[in-house]
Parts: C-alpha cells; sequence; structure tokens
C-alpha cells in the first residue's frame, strides 16, 4: 500500500493523530482530527510555541515521557480554556514514545479519541446516581418515620423487608426469620384468613387490603390494615409486592362502638310500642321503627318520606303538612294530638312529637307517636260529664231562684190575708192568741228563707263580678251602719282593725255579702248572758295572704260534730235561734269560689271564731 | 302514569347560560315524550318531580342518573299516580339576570310558583313542599346560600 495513500488514511482518521519529534517535541505529523485540540499550522512548532489546548499537566507530562521513554496514557483528559466552560472537550490520550532507526528514543506518537459523548453521559449517569441516592435517602427517611410499616414481600410469600417501625413495634430482634415469624404475630383468628389472602392475591397477581390483628411487643393484639400492590414489569410477573401497615385500632374500636350503638338504639326504637321515626335535614323520613310498619300496616317504602301524614285523619291531614313545613323551615318543635289510621282501619288519638337533634353531622328529627285514645276517651267523658253536671248545676239555680221569687209573692199575699182576716175577726180564746203569734212566726220565717235563697242564687251569678281594691275600714263601717239596729238592740260593742291590712282586692257585693253574714251570725248567736263582743280584724299571714277574722263571745258551736257541718246548706247549730241555715253555706261558697277558703274555731259557751282567707294559698294561684 | 321526585346536587355551579341550556334541552325533550313537572334549582341545589307514562319516565330517569352535571342523586317517591297533576314542564331558579329570563317558556321564579294543585296526594304536596324549602330555603324571594356548604360546626352558630 502506497505510503501518501495510508497518509491520507491518517489525515481522515476519527481520532487525533500527532507525532513530537526530538527532544523538544517538535509537531512533525498532524492531522485533522488533532488540528482541533492542537491549532492548525502546528507542524514544524515545538510543544512549548503551541499547546492548543493540551491540558497544562500533559504539557508537563510529555518531556517526561520522552525522557523515560514509557507509554502513557490518561482518560478523559479534560481539555479546553477552562475546565468547566460548556464547551470543554473530553480526550483519551495515548502518548507512545517511538525509536529513531538507530534504536535513539526519536519522538512521542499523540494518540487523541474525542470521548466528549461518553463522558457528558458518565457525568450524566453519576449525577443521576447522586440524585437517586438522595431520593432514595429521602424515601427511606420518609417511610421509616411515618406513622406506618412498609413491607415487601416476594412472590413466594417471603417477606424481605419491613421498615423499622415494626421491630419497634412487634419488639422483634432485627435478625428475626420475618417470614417465619409473621403470621405467628397474627391474631390466631385472623391467621387463616390473612395467610389465604395473601396468598390469592400473590397467585393471581393483585394487590391486598384487609385487616387484622397483630401482636404489639407488650403483647397486646391492635387491629392492622394492610394494603399491598405488585409490583409488574409487563409482561414478566410481578417481582415483588410493596406494602404499608396502618394501625386502626381506635378508628376500629370507635366504628365498633358506634355500630353498636347504632344497632342497640335502633333495637330500642323497634321494640317499644310507640311509633318513631327519625328524618334527615330537608325532614324527609329515613327511618320508621318496626311498631310504625305493622301499627300502620305499610312498608318503608309504601310509607315514602312523607307518608306519615296519610296516616291521619282526612281532615287534619292539611294542617299537619303546613305545620311540618313550618318546623322544618323555623326548627320549632312539632306537636300536636292527631287521629291516626291503624291497619284495621281504626283512628285512634296519639300525641306526635318530633324534634330537631343539631350535632356535628348536621341536623335531624326524630319524631314519636303515642297512642292517648284511653286517655281522651276518658277526656271525653269526663267533658260530657262535666257539661252535664253544668248543666244540672245551673237548672238547679234557675229553679231555686224562679221558685224562691214565685214563692214569695203568695207568701206576701198569704201575710196580707192573714192580717186582714186577724183584723176582721175576733179571737177571744188566748190559745188563739199564741196560734196567732206562731203563724206570724212561721210566715216571717218563711219570708227570709226565700229572701236568702234568692240571695244565694244571685251570689252565685255575681262570681264574675269585677274585683276592685276595697277600703276595708270603709267597708266595715258600712256594713256595719246597716247591722246597726241590731247592734243598739243587743248592747254589742264591735270593734275594727285592720291596721295591717287596710286594702283589699275583691268584688265588693261578695265583700259586703261574707262580712254582713258572719257579723250578723255573730249577733245572732249572742251569748244569752253577756253582751255580744265582736272583733273584725284583717291581717296577713305570714305569706303575705289577707285574713279576715270575725271573733264573737256568743254561743259557739261544735265543729267536729259530722251531724252539724257548719257549711251546709239548710244546715243549723241551734235552732232555738231563728235562722234559715243559709247564710254560712252562702259565705263558704264565696269565699272557695274565689280561690279562698275559710277555717273556724269555737268553743261551746265561749264564742266562735272565723277566719276568711280571701285568696288561693300562693303556689296554688293560676 | 307515575311520577318521580329525586333530589341532587350540582357537579359545579350552573351559570344562567347553564341553567338556560338544560330549561331549553329539557323543555324540548320532555315536551316530546309527554314529560310534565317541576325542577328546582338554587345553589348546586336541584330537585325535581316528573310525570309521565311509565315507558318514558323510567328510562328519562335512567338518563338523568347518567348525567355529569350532577351528582348524590336520591330518588324519593317512584310510584304510580291516577291523573297528571302537572299541566306542562317548567323549571323554577334564580337567574343572576332575571331580565332575560322573564320572557322564557316554562321558566318561574322560585317566589312564584303557582300553589301546589289537589290532584296531589297530601303526602306527595308536603313531599314537593319539603324539597322546595330545601332548595330554596324558607324565604324563595332570596335565593338561598345553602348549609351543605357550611364546614361542619357552622351549622349550630
Amino acid at each position: 500500500m502506497p505510503a501518501p495513500h495510508f497518509e491520507q488514511l491518517l489525515r481522515r482518521l476519527q481520532a487525533g493523530v500527532a507525532t513530537l519529534e526530538g527532544p523538544e517535541l517538535r509537531y512533525g505529523f498532524v492531522n485533522e482530527q488533532m488540528q482541533a485540540l492542537v491549532g492548525t499550522n502546528a507542524e514544524g512548532r515545538t510543544l512549548a510555541e503551541q499547546p492548543g489546548l493540551l491540558p497544562a499537566a500533559l504539557l508537563e507530562v510529555l518531556p517526561k515521557v520522552f525522557a523515560a521513554g514509557t507509554p502513557y496514557a490518561a482518560r478523559a483528559c479534560a481539555c479546553g480554556s477552562a475546565a468547566d466552560s460548556p464547551n470543554v472537550r473530553h480526550f483519551d490520550l495515548v502518548v507512545d514514545p517511538y525509536d529513531g532507526e538507530a534504536g535513539q528514543p526519536a519522538g512521542l506518537l499523540l494518540l487523541a479519541v474525542d470521548v466528549s459523548e461518553q463522558e457528558a453521559a458518565r457525568q450524566r449517569a453519576h449525577e443521576l446516581a447522586l440524585t437517586t441516592r438522595q431520593l432514595d435517602a429521602r424515601l427511606r427517611v420518609l417511610t421509616e418515620t411515618a406513622p406506618l410499616f412498609t413491607y415487601t414481600m416476594s412472590p413466594q410469600g417471603e417477606v424481605t423487608y419491613v421498615s423499622p417501625q415494626w421491630y419497634r413495634f412487634t419488639g422483634q430482634p432485627d435478625t428475626a426469620d420475618l417470614t417465619a415469624i409473621w403470621p405467628l404475630l397474627v391474631h390466631p383468628d385472623d391467621r387463616l384468613r390473612v395467610l389465604f389472602e395473601s396468598e390469592t392475591a400473590r397467585r393471581t397477581g393483585t394487590g391486598w387490603n384487609y385487616e387484622y390483628r397483630l401482636r404489639r411487643y407488650d403483647g397486646q393484639y391492635r387491629w392492622m390494615l394492610s394494603r399491598a400492590l405488585p409490583e409488574v414489569h409487563p409482561p414478566d410477573q410481578p417481582v415483588a409486592w410493596h406494602g404499608a401497615l396502618t394501625e386502626v385500632h381506635l378508628q376500629r374500636e370507635l366504628s365498633e362502638a358506634r355500630r353498636r350503638g347504632e344497632a342497640e338504639l335502633r333495637f330500642l326504637a323497634d321494640s317499644i310500642p310507640e311509633l318513631v321515626w327519625t328524618t334527615s335535614a330537608e325532614g324527609l323520613v329515613e327511618y320508621y321503627n318496626h311498631y310504625t310498619k305493622s301499627y300502620s300496616g305499610l312498608t318503608t317504602e309504601e310509607l315514602g318520606p312523607t307518608g306519615w301524614v296519610g296516616l291521619l285523619y282526612p281532615e287534619e291531614q292539611a294542617a299537619a303538612a303546613r305545620r311540618w313545613v313550618q318546623s322544618v323551615a323555623s326548627g320549632e318543635d312539632f306537636e300536636g294530638e292527631y287521629r291516626l289510621r291503624r291497619a284495621d282501619g281504626v283512628y285512634r288519638w296519639h300525641t306526635i312529637r318530633a324534634r330537631r337533634l343539631n350535632d356535628g353531622s348536621g341536623p335531624r328529627w326524630f319524631g314519636a307517636a303515642s297512642d292517648v285514645e284511653e286517655q281522651h276517651r276518658l277526656r271525653q267523658v269526663l267533658q260530657t260529664q262535666y257539661d252535664e253536671l253544668a248543666r244540672a248545676h245551673h237548672n238547679l239555680d234557675t229553679f231555686v231562684y224562679a221558685a224562691s221569687h214565685d214563692l214569695r209573692q203568695p207568701t206576701h199575699n198569704l201575710r196580707g190575708l192573714f192580717e186582714e182576716l186577724r183584723r176582721s175577726v175576733r179571737f177571744t180564746d188566748p190559745e188563739q192568741a199564741l196560734m196567732l203569734r206562731m203563724v206570724d212566726t212561721a210566715l216571717t220565717h218563711l219570708d227570709s228563707t226565700l229572701a236568702d235563697l234568692t240571695a244565694t242564687v244571685q251570689t252565685q251569678r255575681q262570681q264574675q263580678e269585677p274585683v276592685e281594691i276595697l277600703d276595708l275600714a270603709l267597708g266595715l263601717e258600712e256594713i256595719l251602719l246597716g247591722l246597726r239596729p241590731q247592734i243598739v238592740h243587743q248592747g254589742a260593742s264591735v270593734q275594727i282593725d285592720v291596721q295591717e291590712a287596710p286594702g283589699l282586692l275583691y268584688s265588693r257585693a261578695n265583700f259586703r255579702s261574707v262580712v254582713h253574714n258572719l257579723v250578723s251570725n255573730a249577733l245572732k248567736f249572742a251569748h244569752p248572758l253577756r253582751p255580744p263582743q265582736v272583733l273584725l280584724r284583717n291581717y296577713l299571714t305570714d305569706d303575705g295572704q289577707p285574713v279576715l277574722e270575725v271573733r264573737d263571745n256568743g254561743l259557739g258551736m261544735r265543729i267536729d260534730d259530722p251531724h252539724n257541718p257548719a257549711f251546709r246548706l239548710f244546715a243549723r247549730q241551734h235552732t232555738q235561734v231563728e235562722g234559715t241555715g243559709v247564710g254560712l253555706y252562702l259565705v263558704q261558697r264565696i269565699v272557695t269560689s274565689q280561690g279562698g277558703h275559710i277555717e273556724v274555731d269555737s268553743t261551746p259557751g265561749i264564742g266562735t271564731t272565723f277566719r276568711v282567707f280571701w285568696a288561693a294559698p300562693l303556689g296554688m294561684r293560676e | 302514569m307515575k311520577h318521580i321526585v329525586y333530589m341532587s346536587r350540582a357537579v359545579r355551579p350552573m351559570t344562567d347560560p347553564d341553567l338556560q341550556e338544560l330549561l331549553d334541552q329539557s323543555r324540548h325533550d320532555n315536551v316530546r315524550q309527554g314529560i310534565t313537572g317541576i325542577l328546582f334549582y338554587s345553589h348546586g341545589n336541584i330537585a325535581q318531580l316528573f310525570e309521565g307514562p311509565a315507558e318514558q319516565v323510567d328510562p328519562l330517569f335512567d338518563r338523568i342518573c347518567r348525567d355529569g352535571r350532577h351528582s348524590h342523586v336520591r330518588k324519593l317517591v317512584d310510584a304510580p299516580i291516577e291523573a297528571r297533576s302537572f299541566p306542562s314542564w317548567s323549571m323554577a331558579f334564580h337567574p343572576l339576570e332575571p331580565s332575560g329570563f322573564a320572557a322564557l317558556e316554562g321558566f318561574l321564579l322560585p317566589h312564584q310558583l303557582p300553589p301546589l294543585p289537589s290532584s296531589l296526594t297530601i303526602a306527595d304536596a308536603l313531599l314537593v313542599q319539603l324539597v322546595q324549602l330545601a332548595v330554596f330555603g324558607p324565604d324563595p324571594t332570596q335565593p338561598f346560600q345553602h348549609r351543605h356548604a357550611d364546614p361542619p360546626g357552622a351549622l349550630d352558630a
């Protein structure tokens, strides 16, 4: 092969070739590639004159190589002005000394192969490795500090890695045989299930997700959630399963408790013989208890979210629906009495109540309906009886009033006729005169009885009279003025003491009737051996109730005698004293109709004290 | 004949153009299929009653369930009825620009809803009133800010 041809090949070689001749290292042959490194027109010049881009280290080494005569190679030498500039290139440099024809060192053959690409790739790989190492470290820190345990399992079921938390949790030494030990730490009741599920997942190449109890270092079993996914590089089979274990003991206990609580509440609701339901915030029923279904004979689906209203008596449905919408809108309690249709078509009265519960999980309504049919029926019976009684009572009053009123006229006539008779007929027999007097007395008695009866009925009708603040001193004086003839006649002394409670809220007419009756009684039942003394004292009890005390020194009476109750109509204590037996009855009726009551102390032969408690005791007033 | 009542939540709040499109599309489809009823919308809350022949109502509800514009579909009633209670199909909502909607056929402002017809049973009328209340709130003249959007705990405040 001719030399020029060979030289041409050398010139075009994809590697730099140059010869450095003589100890001064003068460029001999420089091919194209090498020109890029040492510059053009280098031939004939020394290395010191034209170092080109060759690195300083090499320039120092080359004379030594020439002197020593041993080859030298440098890999990936950075050549360029600045080693870190972007256009720096890397070359593998090989320096080979060659001898001259006489065997003396003649020069150096310099070979430069551009390895910039490879070097850049190597750099990248290095950087990647660094990043990977950092990421790996970060991942490790994360997995080993996170409150979950990570693990890796081979397709054969060997545990190849668990994070340190697992050792800390289980108390196992680092040297433990993971594959062998972990099933033993699973609760015996869960072990077979867990092994089966894990094996099934590994066989089918899927992930898993199950909970089991794992034994902690202290021997306690704690609920764990285990989830894993296979690492797959298609089309191959999974190479490993990576997963995490999380302790879910508290959540599980909480949800267990919640489930239990809910089940218990539901059981309770289903056990009670009342209609119970719950609704959403919108007022739409979500749950009816068993009793509702058996009472109505309808299923939850048939009842629907608002079906309860259809159970109501048809005329009451619209009003109840309006009321419910209003409750839902405002949050107010729903309450009412409604008739609810039973499965057999019978309507029974129920009290329906629903209240809104506000808690963290949003508002809900709880409703219940209790059967009040019996109470309702009883109330109706009572109402009917009450109405009948009121009517009868009214009729009786009217009758008494009419009768006494109607009888007074004939009595007057009778008296007139009798007077007339006495004037025109001459009686000679003294017996007859006595009889005449007796007839006269009887007529007077009849007349006053009728008058009293009329008064009683009238008082009855005056019960609704307006009340006013009465000035007691004035009122009592007025009444005594009306009784003045008797007081003077009997030589009685009447004392008034109203300093403690000078005013009284009462109806004037009623007050007059009460006091008039009591004072005239005191005068009427005076002791025959002494002039009557009457004390009228109005005072306040400890709890501020006004009381009028009427004390006399008259005949007195036996209070505990059941045959002579003091306040019964026509009941008379002293038949020898004239009277109609209406007075005390009248007083009693007035006082009790206003909520008050009367107490009596009496000793026969000594005197009687009446105490009129005008108002109802505290705490019993409406 | 049957009717269905459901409530649902819009996936995202519906704008005026969204609402108008829904109104146009529903009216068009419903007239063709003999479906009548009413739809309430406010602040992402949707409630609808629709009635018609069962062979039209059931497929319509299936389509509604699959409609990606809303979620959380809760069927409240699915029951046969004897007669229609709504003569046409209409939709009630608060547009941002009510002027543009006033003239549209089938559009109603929530506080201008006609009284419920007596052909509905009281239970069904109560249901419609409750869903109306749930969508529009106690005062339908005002756009109703829903409680669902509030964070838990703000309810009692």
